[in-house]
């Protein structure tokens, strides 16, 4: 009891319900402009946060972190420009829903989705800390590998329409991945001894030029398309829409809990495995990727799902699972207290105290984000002749502040060149970003797992969490294809 | 069309301008006459960053001007170092924190486009950070002498936080000095590379003091040395590797070192400046909590004495990286 009030004196200060808010807002506003990413704005209020009282300045960058995860869906709904890595897979659907007038649908499905997949990673953080720290600890390289590989598998069902062409973008993407330094000897792969190569292609001057540019030149290749003067925001979501994508958002936001937990994979990861699992599972599968609420929805329940759990790593175990978490570690540290299981020790008042303003800042992310989406769905009102030309400087200007590079500029606009082709020939831009992101992680963990082993084999089946993801993996391939023997017999029954 | 066009040029002049107003101006009379950039050749968040954040904070105070950090990861350190060595108008204003990745990064990468030593001015070490050797609790070695004695039949895996890092580095001196098989396992960062050592995956790690010192406290990682040159006060019961005295490790110290430089054409008022407010600086409270919660220590040297210590590093680097075959 005694704690309880120590545990309300340290939470119900006005300071901590500023700095929620201020962090929301932040987070949302940064989040939603291309090239400025969630982790650059914790990183610029950290110097902020030392004067601050410990439990407001970890909710400030807290808050700036959720705020930041859906902030970046904003942009790659309206504009195709994703805000941040995380958001990439909103747009595979998000995109398709604002150009067909339902703009303002897609966002509110990835507002709620989001704050449902926020609440449910934070009852994870509360309740499952510990178990899910255990299950962190052992995860270890060759379990990684599996997790990895049953990953890849979710380019077949991220392949729509043609399986070649699926795995032709996925080897493209991995081929690209593997520019920059040899992760064991440090030598330079494919870098043509160019400097600004040799820390790997950047990733968002890529996915600004794959899924932003394209659609510019477009545009300008079919010269002015006669804009249609109505309300092309559209409505909001219904709630039996909610309602139908709801199974989907907890899925999503399950995935998310799992991925943030274990340090190092990433909630751009944890989008595209619960949207390529929505997908699976969906009665409308064949409308993904055209304008499907449900895509929006679940992609959006994996990235943030990702948010809260991520802190379980840090708190339960003091390690780092990204690097905003890296970054909120200094802040405790500057505090002069270290996350671990000592902290749950000395600290639990103040834990319990975060943990309050970290619930509280889902309510905040709704509140935040609705105010937002009355406004930013008006962007998609403007004439394209007018937004297009606006949307090309945030790409230059995004791709230039990722790492104050001019080569990133280069990079973004050939991309930009990529992914038009894509678009041309049919190349679904989805599996290249799934070879992209996995292939370096695959890469890394087979290595790893070898050199910790010395070699040996064996290492890869060395107990359960491996044998469950090579079951999974090889459950995953074995389903794909007897669906694809299904599908052709039943053309060919019905030629 | 015509609009469209208009609105294009539009475009990239606003594109343009938003480019040049992240580029400031300054020229130099009496120093400093202007903002001072610290250029940050890391990306935000690590430890380099949230470094030289802190310091700048204080630094702006004692400078009496704006210190504005800029971020220019990419290639250990060797992008923003590269930028800084090519001067430039506001050459004047610009300082670099550079660490261990200055002396690591001109070791192993090849071809730089710039002398580590001779394009620039070495202002003073700011802080010091040891490594720790550290085992799993689960792990049957009580002593370094004991571990290696072990590893001269047994390979021992190590974790690093990823090719010439200081972490990674330091194995590969032990694994030199001490002719023990090591194998170097990397992974991306010391928060991904963490749970392999707590797991026991890796048989040890030289990780820096702040990453696994709570970690030690807790018992779920045993210290065996530090490799600073003396104890440190965090953990005055742990030896220092030199201590030890066998194996050659008494030539074994290294530290993640943390220090200003600029570049060679850096005004001598603004060298004398500098120096002034960095003691300013480091005598201060917060910057000696903030030390302290790092397991750091203030820096030791500053002007020739720093740049003999960097060329001094660097030789050390060079041939530890031939020794070990990394990358050139």
């Amino acid at each position: 009891m005694e704690n309880l009030t120590e545990v309300l004196q340290l939470f119900l200060s006005i300071d901590n319900f500023i700095a929620i808010a201020l962090g929301v807002v932040i987070g949302v506003t940064v989040g939603s402009i291309p090239g400025l990413t969630a982790t650059m704005a914790v990183a610029l209020a950290l110097p902020f946060t030392f004067s601050m009282q410990p439990v407001a300045a970890i909710l400030l960058l807290v808050g700036i972190y959720k705020g930041g995860m859906y902030g970046g869906s904003i942009t790659a709904i309206l504009i195709r420009t994703p805000g941040s890595p995380a958001s990439a897979c909103t747009l595979l659907d998000g995109y398709p829903m604002a150009q067909q007038g339902n703009a303002k649908k897609a966002l509110k499905a990835a507002l709620f989705s989001s704050v449902i997949a926020d609440f449910i990673s934070n009852i994870a953080l509360i309740f499952f800390a510990a178990y899910l720290a255990k299950i962190a600890l052992n995860f270890g390289a060759p379990e990684f590998f599996w997790l990895i590989c049953f990953s890849l598998t979710i380019i077949i069902s991220l392949a729509s329409g043609s399986m070649v062409k699926g795995l032709l973008a996925a080897l493209l993407g991995i081929l690209l991945s593997l520019v920059g330094l040899d992760s064991v000897f440090g030598s330079q792969r494919l870098t043509f001894g160019n400097y600004n190569l040799m820390d790997s292609i950047s990733f968002i001057p890529l996915l600004i030029g794959l899924f932003a540019i394209p659609e510019i030149i477009e545009f300008y290749r079919k010269k002015a398309i006669p804009h249609i003067k109505a309300k092309a925001s559209g409505v909001g979501m219904t709630l039996a829409e909610l309602k139908r994508c709801m199974k989907s958002i907890v899925r999503g936001s399950l995935i998310g809990v799992i991925i943030g937990a274990i340090p190092g994979t990433g909630a751009t990861a944890a989008a595209f495995i619960s949207y390529s699992d929505a997908r699976r599972r969906s009665p409308n599968k064949a409308n993904f990727g055209k304008g499907e609420v449900e895509g929006v929805a679940a992609a959006e329940a994996g990235n943030n799902g990702v948010a809260g759990a991520t802190l379980i790593p840090l708190l339960s175990l003091g390690i780092p699972g990204d690097v905003i978490t890296a970054i909120i570690l200094g802040a405790f540290m500057v505090h002069g207290l270290t996350p671990g299981p000592i902290m749950f020790q000395e600290n639990l008042s103040l834990i319990y105290a975060l943990f309050l303003g970290i619930m509280f800042s889902s309510l905040i992310l709704l509140v935040v984000g609705n105010a937002a989406i009355k406004y930013f769905s008006l962007i998609a009102d403007i004439p394209k002749s007018i937004l297009f030309p606006i949307v090309l400087m945030f790409c230059v200007y995004g791709a230039y502040a990722v790492n104050n590079m001019t080569f990133d500029i280069w990079l973004m606009l050939a991309f930009g060149v990529v992914g038009y082709l894509f678009n041309r020939t049919g190349i679904p831009a989805a599996p290249f970003l799934i070879g992209f992101i996995l292939g370096p992680m695959f890469e890394d963990n087979l290595r790893r797992s070898l050199l910790i082993s010395n070699g040996d084999m064996s290492i890869f089946v060395r107990g359960p969490i491996t044998w469950f993801f090579i079951a999974i993996t090889f459950g995953s391939i074995a389903f794909a294809i007897f669906r694809f023997f299904k599908d052709r017999n039943a053309k060919l029954i019905s030629n | 069309m015509k609009k469209i066009f208009s609105a294009t040029c539009i475009a990239a002049c606003s594109g343009a301008l938003l480019l040049a107003a992240s580029i400031s101006t300054a020229s130099a009379a009496e120093w400093p006459t202007g903002d001072v950039r610290l250029v940050v050749p890391y990306a935000p968040g690590g430890t380099t960053d949230v470094l030289s954040r802190r310091v700048a904070d204080l630094l702006k105070d004692a400078l009496d001007t704006n210190v504005i950090v800029e971020n220019r990861p990419g290639a250990g350190s060797t992008i923003g170092t590269g930028r800084l060595a090519r001067g430039g108008r506001d050459a004047d204003h610009t300082l670099l924190m550079a660490s261990p990745g200055h002396t690591i990064g001109a070791a192993i990468y090849p071809d730089l486009a710039y002398d580590p030593v001779e394009d620039f001015v070495f202002i003073q070490n700011v802080i010091d950070i040891p490594n720790v050797m550290v085992v799993p609790a689960s792990s049957p070695y009580q002593s370094v002498v004991e571990f290696i004695e072990a590893a001269q039949d047994k390979n021992m895996a190590f974790s690093h936080s990823g090719v010439g890092s200081s972490i990674h580095m330091s194995g590969e001196l032990f694994k030199t000095l001490t002719g023990s098989q090591m194998t170097a396992v990397p992974f991306a960062g010391s928060g991904a590379a963490l749970p392999a050592l707590l797991g026991g995956d890796v048989d040890v790690s030289f990780e820096n003091m702040p990453t696994v010192y709570s970690h030690i406290k807790s018992g779920d990682l045993r210290a065996l040395a530090v490799t600073s040159a003396e104890r440190s006060p965090y953990l005055p019961e742990v030896p220092t590797l030199s201590e030890i005295g066998e194996h050659n490790l008494d030539q074994f110290v290294t530290t993640a070192w943390f220090g200003l430089i600029a570049h060679n054409s850096f005004p001598e008022e603004g060298y004398e400046a500098m120096q002034a407010a960095l003691d300013e600086v480091m005598e201060r409270q917060e910057f000696l909590d903030f030390a302290e919660q790092l397991g750091a220590q203030p820096g030791q040297v500053e002007g020739e004495e720093f740049k003999q210590f960097v060329i001094d590093d660097l030789a050390r680097w060079e041939e530890v990286a031939q020794q070990a075959g990394i990358s050139q």
